[in-house]
């Protein structure tokens, strides 16, 4: 396509004019909120709604779209395809993972091309479906799962791990059981369960090098029937003695989505049940 | 990962050694094997470390070079890492093999280092800072990257050392900066807050570390644990494509957690002692 | 600065016809078939062989009546003065893997192994100039620990001409930088023939002669102390050789 050339381009590289403003915060010092209470008037250990639709996409094979608040997530599985550019037999049919931000959903434009931190999300996001998906029933061949974030406000990987087991679920994959996932955000004596951006920021940046206060956010990714956990994830800086409650919390949350789950899929086959009987 | 062909019966073999607490290296399961390490062994970087562990062999070097910060963080250095798995391990890492091995591992290092406080490398806030470029070559592979990787990393970063700033004008909106060039004239970095990572494979019913390129393929789901001198965890990683149990895993980071903070202080007498030896210390490289 | 002094001395402080010191070791892994490090002055590399082995990829490559030889150059990311941002895939690296892989096929007995294959695996960990020489010596050094039959060993060196009238031998990264033109040679040493010849920048050819030959000396003096290594590394690793101890 010839360029237009009349067009005055941008410039390479583009700061988002928040970081000038002066209320814009890296470090949001929260006021100590009351104990019991967020700003967004949640509880510490309160989920924000949960929202999940399927068959969202009608040219892939299964789709889900899932929303908590304001983070959107949709995630769309394609057939099995053979492996491309593979030589040898394997044995274990693989998932093919790419986890991307819409260029719009940050405070920061996100490229089209998929930088380190997506990459590592995708890591994950594999790491965390592979133990609950029946691999050995499509060896050498291949289920592409692609998870689009539109709006990103806090447990991007945690919504995308479930929203992209839904829509396997949809696509009909055979599988174990289905993942849940739920992040939960530390910072000293705070906890917050499903962290937004901004209480994830503060979880993260470390107050002092010298503190020895606890300050992470913990990704943990269940299979209800099974009772495993498939992917657990921290990144913060925190003690031993804070996990052990930590999980079982985690677990208990992740027990409370997946009934959503099978809700949602249980409608979805009684919608095609009904289809067919008038057809 | 080195392509490891084992049969069933070996796998069984593996999992009753492992069962009975003898492995088959004649090990049992909470021990590493011998590992050497050295540090400064290549001049070009402004920080090295070698380490081999069995038949592991990682050479790490630090470059140092100054950038603009990132804006989101004007306060603060930059540091990158960037695995490079050398086809001399295994032919399978020939041209773009080995890349995807390699982008897990920094994607994974990078998010372990995120308590390592990078202000200390800033020169002039929104202007200029350090860029410290984390390069490791990966020469053979003999099981359990993480550990040694991570070691061979608090090393080099133990060994870097920074050159001085000794000047700074701010010349119509650039800075110019005057970097000393006495290669004695530098500091040092603080890696008290570089943890190491400390990876458990479960094989069977139990769980190993640092488990040969073997026990790998044995393993289902290994927990990688990255540990700080204090004991305070600064990432846990889930590698292998099975799930664990919510008790396993539990007992599991605590168990690696012990083993990380020994061998942190371990690490911190080798290198203690290594520089005690002075500059004028033989260096043996890889002619021993 | 002169590339030679008046008193006849280098910027290193070495003699025009004076080679660095090279330190090697034969068998450093164990994964590989055969393994080697070598040291030319401050440039370090390992080299690493694979096989004989079945070809790997496509049948497609595999040849009738020979062997194929696959090499790969490639540079540590920190082994230069300024970081280099890839390891390998550039145009350099590409050009190193092709003269590589002709000084290693002409010795290679390539007739014995049909339809097999030889890697040659080559890894620069510092780099100070005379990358490509230290990079064929380490190779040799590697395919005979791998006990892969070669015709003679294959020894690369460099020279240059100081002054439009000095030859010189074993070129440093620093006069690489000082300018200079820069002859380098892979040879045979023992039956004097030539593998690889490649030249930078020019002299007269009226000195031509006397360059070339004394990269070929360069190449004659690095096979002697090549071929200590390895009998001194066979006394090492086993009593195989008992007539050797007389030598």
């Amino acid at each position: 396509m010839p360029s237009d050339s009349k067009r005055i381009t941008g410039p390479e590289t583009t700061i988002p004019y928040h970081y000038y403003l002066s209320d814009f915060s890296r470090k949001p010092d929260f006021k100590d909120p009351k104990v019991g209470e967020r700003k967004n008037g949640r509880l510490p250990n309160e989920h924000r709604p949960v929202f999940l639709k399927t068959g969202v996409n009608s040219q892939a094979k299964g789709s889900a779209y899932l929303e908590y608040e304001n983070t959107k997530v949709i995630c769309s599985v394609f057939d099995p395809r053979e492996i491309p550019n593979k030589n040898e037999f394997s044995p274990m049919g693989e998932l093919y993972c790419e986890f991307k931000f819409a260029p719009f959903s940050c405070i920061k434009r996100r490229g089209h091309i998929r930088d380190a931190e997506e990459k590592e999300l995708s890591f994950s996001l594999r790491r965390a479906l592979e133990p609950a998906v029946c691999r050995h029933e499509f060896p050498n061949f291949q289920v592409d799962i692609y998870v689009y974030i539109l709006d990103s406000d806090g447990s991007d990987l945690a919504a995308a791990i479930t929203c992209a087991s839904l829509a396997l679920a949809d696509a009909s994959v055979p599988m174990y059981d289905l993942v849940t996932a739920v992040s939960v955000g530390i910072c000293r004596h705070l906890q917050f369960v499903d962290p937004t951006n901004e209480e994830e920021q503060l979880c993260k940046k470390t107050a002092s090098a010298e503190s020895i206060d606890p300050q992470a956010v913990i990704t943990l990714t269940y299979m209800s029937t099974l009772e495993q956990v498939s992917e657990f994830t921290i990144s913060g800086t925190i003690g031993v003695c804070h996990l052990e409650d930590k999980i079982p919390a985690l677990i208990k949350h992740c027990n409370a989505i997946y009934p959503l789950l099978q809700q949602c899929l249980i409608k979805n086959v009684k919608k095609s049940l009904g289809k067919k009987k008038y057809s | 990962m080195a392509s490891v062909l084992l049969n069933d019966a070996e796998k069984t073999f593996i999992l009753h050694g492992v069962e009975v607490d003898l492995r088959c290296d004649g090990r049992r399961r909470g021990d590493y094997r011998p590992m050497e390490l050295e540090t400064d062994v290549v001049s070009t970087a402004s920080g090295s470390a070698r380490l081999r562990l069995a038949n592991t062999d990682i050479l790490v070097g630090v470059k140092t070079e100054i950038d603009v910060p990132y804006p989101e963080n004007p306060e603060e250095g930059k540091l990158e890492f960037f695995v490079d798995c050398s086809a001399n391990a295994t032919p399978a890492f020939e041209g773009r093999g080995g890349e995807d091995l390699a982008n897990e591992i920094s994607s994974r290092l990078s998010r372990a280092y995120q308590s390592l406080p990078l202000a200390p490398l800033c020169i002039v806030p929104k202007q200029a800072c350090w860029k410290l470029y984390v390069d490791i070559l990966i020469l053979e592979c003999g099981g359990n990257f993480y550990d040694a990787i991570s070691l061979a990393v608090k090393a080099a970063l133990f060994n870097t050392r920074v050159p001085q700033v000794t000047g700074s004008f701010l010349d119509g909106g650039s800075v110019d900066l005057e970097v000393s060039d006495d290669p004695f004239q530098c500091w040092r970095l603080d890696i008290t807050k570089a943890p190491v990572l400390v990876t458990l494979s479960k094989i069977g019913d139990n769980c190993v570390v640092d488990p040969t390129a073997e026990e790998e393929t044995c393993s289902v789901a290994s927990i990688v644990v990255a540990v700080l001198d204090s004991g305070s965890l600064t990432a846990v990683i889930k590698i292998g494509e099975g799930s664990v149990h919510e008790q396993t895993l539990i007992e599991t980071i605590k168990t690696a957690q012990k083993i990380g903070v020994e061998l942190n202080s371990s690490l911190m007498t080798a290198l203690n002692q290594e520089e005690s030896l002075g500059p004028k210390r033989q260096r043996f490289g890889f002619l021993k | 600065m002169d590339l030679i002094s008046d008193q006849g001395l280098r910027v290193d402080g070495r003699r025009a016809g004076e080679l660095r010191r090279i330190r090697c070791k034969l068998g450093v892994y164990d994964q590989p078939d055969g393994s080697a490090y070598l040291e030319q002055g401050h440039t370090k590399v390992l080299a690493a062989v694979y096989g004989p082995h079945q070809i790997r990829g496509s049948r497609t490559k595999a040849l009738q009546d020979s062997v194929v030889i696959n090499c790969q150059y490639s540079m540590a990311t920190f082994s230069t003065g300024e970081r280099k941002k890839r390891p390998r895939g550039d145009r350099r690296s590409t050009e190193m893997t092709m003269l590589l892989k002709q000084a290693v096929s002409a010795v290679i007995k390539a007739e014995l192994y049909p339809r097999s294959q030889i890697d040659v695996f080559l890894e620069v960990l510092q780099a100070d100039g005379g990358n490509y020489c230290a990079c064929v010596n380490a190779a040799t050094l590697a395919l005979i620990d791998a006990g892969i039959p070669l015709r003679e060993y294959v020894v690369a060196c460099t020279a240059s001409l100081a002054n439009g009238k000095v030859p010189l031998v074993d070129i440093s990264h620093l006069e690489e930088t000082m300018g200079g033109p820069n002859l380098t040679v892979a040879a045979l040493p023992l039956s004097g023939q030539i593998a690889v010849m490649e030249m930078s920048q020019r002299f007269h050819i009226d000195h031509l002669e006397e360059v070339t030959q004394l990269a070929l000396q360069g190449c004659r003096d690095i096979y002697k102390i090549l071929d200590k290594a390895v009998k001194e590394h066979l006394l090492e690793t086993g009593d195989f050789f008992p007539q050797l101890e007389s030598n």
